[in-house]
């Protein structure tokens, strides 16, 4: 019969908590939503599923040794963790507190402590620390989509530029809207929470997900979820504004067919992206380096094996970790927040205002060049999310006159818009971090 | 709490501000590069010109019979 009782005591029904009851119904409609509604299948699928793993009530997959230890321990655990980390209290909250505060050696003694009673790190929490804690993931997936990038559109049209730099206006646009609602007391965000929500307006996962993992790890899991829901909405998100911020006559202007490129330009361009990174901004240097590497790979023809490992094999096991880790910050305690409801406002907002700086900085663009050379619908491909946004201008641009095929015209804006997020995001780490 | 909104809109400010010093110094270092490399290492012009005064000059003497001599030769050798 004790047996029995024990069995009952450790198991799941009796100890979830309706956080996490709530948190797994999240993960379930994450699953949903990539499952039959097909948004970003590749990422959600490994984010939703890790959020239902990391709240297994129990399980302590997404928790630290000393988490786990002060989490199932019992008293005792408590006594010697309170000991390790030199305080007088053994009450679970005030030793999570102190531990989540202590210095390197204090938290080193901690783990100690943990381990030799017998407590590991959760599975997740180690995908955590190797591949977003560590920074690996995202700038190896950052490498896999410069192998996948084709600068070429770009570099016949390099005044495209200007709509990708346009487009980041919704970052800081953002910015100043979560410092806002911190101001009126609605919210409660960091300079460096503001920073890492804005940077969901650059469309773009990993460079939200390595932002986030400097300046604001607390909020990473929703950041990463509303960047990549937000990614797989931009069908929805960016027709209306594109047709509200154009006229018909705009949207029917066809642009001249682009240029040849030489092989020799496409393997100069990421040298002189680096080149300049390193002289101006060497807080971009590691997703720029990244990008800039894997496009070389691409472009210089020699190395077709390591790019093509690049931009398959190798992005497809980084996603794989890099979603069960994202996942593994869906906890309730985390998630649960009025900050996540902020944060996925906010982050729709920094979408449209991107979008819009990018329609209107093109429409700008036209007026000094004629009137009638370039299409404002590119100009919301600024915002990153290669190669959904370019699609998105190419189907627009359909519409209004079936003869004006925009795709290659768009993806020059479109890559555009991964550099200057990329670039956004330096700067954000250069003054906040 | 002003702080922190002077600090967001300081950080808007030099923030775009930095982007766009960035790429627009990216647009005329793309401008260089492209000007430079079709100036000394130009591909698509001159790579079909290359071939052509070659093989003109290999036709120009009026050389048909060898030409026409050594595709027999080349097809016999093939055929064994």
């Amino acid at each position: 019969m004790d047996k029995l009782l024990d069995l009952w005591l450790a198991s799941g029904i009796y100890n979830v908590t309706p956080g996490q009851v709530f948190m797994i119904l999240i993960g379930l409609l994450l699953l949903f939503l990539a499952i039959r509604k097909n948004f970003e299948p590749l990422l959600l699928v490994p984010i939703g599923f890790g959020g239902i793993m990391a709240n297994i009530p129990e399980a302590g997959l997404a928790m630290s040794a000393v988490e786990n230890a002060i989490h199932l321990g019992g008293p005792e655990m408590l006594q010697t963790l309170s000991a390790a980390l030199n305080i007088n209290s053994a009450d679970p909250a005030v030793v999570t507190h102190a531990y989540h505060a202590a210095d390197a050696a204090t938290h080193t003694a901690a783990v100690y402590a943990a381990n030799d009673h017998g407590f590991n790190n959760g599975m997740l929490y180690n995908f955590y620390t190797v591949a977003i804690a560590s920074g690996a993931a995202p700038l190896l997936i950052f490498m896999g989509v410069g192998a996948m990038t084709d600068f070429g559109p770009l570099l016949a049209n390099p005044k495209t530029l200007f709509l990708g730099a346009a487009a980041q206006f919704g970052i800081f646009a953002t910015v100043i809207g979560a410092v806002s609602l911190t101001t009126l007391g609605i919210m409660d965000f960091t300079i460096q929470d503001a920073a890492a929500i804005g940077i969901i307006g650059g469309a773009d996962g990993p460079t939200a997900i390595y932002v986030a993992s400097l300046l604001a790890p607390d909020l990473l899991g929703a950041i990463a979820v509303a960047a990549y829901s937000y990614m797989a909405l931009v069908p929805m998100i960016q027709p209306p504004i594109m047709r509200a911020l154009t006229t018909e006559a705009e949207r029917k202007i066809a642009m001249v067919q682009l240029r040849h490129i030489s092989k020799a330009e496409k393997i100069m361009f990421p040298i002189v992206l680096l080149i300049l990174v390193a002289l101006l901004l060497p807080d971009a240097a590691p997703l720029l380096g990244m990008f800039c590497f894997g496009n070389l790979m691409r472009e210089c023809g020699v190395v077709d094996r390591l790019s093509d490992t690049a931009q398959n094999a190798l992005i497809n096991i980084v996603t794989i970790f890099l979603g069960l880790s994202v996942g593994s910050k869906l906890s309730a305690d985390k998630f649960l927040d009025l900050q996540t409801l902020g944060i996925l406002l906010l982050g729709v907002i920094a979408f449209g205002i991107g979008t819009a700086c990018g329609v209107l900085m093109a429409k700008v663009m036209n007026k000094m060049a004629g009137g009638n050379s370039i299409n404002p619908l590119i100009g919301s491909a600024g915002v990153s999310a290669v190669p959904m946004a370019a699609r998105v201008s190419n189907k627009l641009g359909l519409e209004a006159n079936s003869q004006n095929f925009l795709l290659m015209h768009a993806m020059g804006p479109n890559v555009a818009g991964v550099i200057g997020s990329a670039v956004a995001a330096g700067v954000m780490i250069k003054f906040v971090g | 709490m002003d702080n922190l909104m002077s600090e967001g809109l300081s950080l808007m400010v030099f923030g775009m501000g930095f982007v766009f010093v960035f790429l627009t110094l990216l647009v005329f270092a793309t401008g260089f590069m492209s000007k430079l490399v079709t100036k000394f290492a130009p591909e698509a012009k001159p790579q079909p010109a290359k071939p052509q005064p070659a093989v003109a000059a290999a036709a120009s003497p009026g050389n048909d019979e060898l030409v026409a001599v050594m595709t027999a030769a080349v097809h016999q050798f093939r055929k064994h």
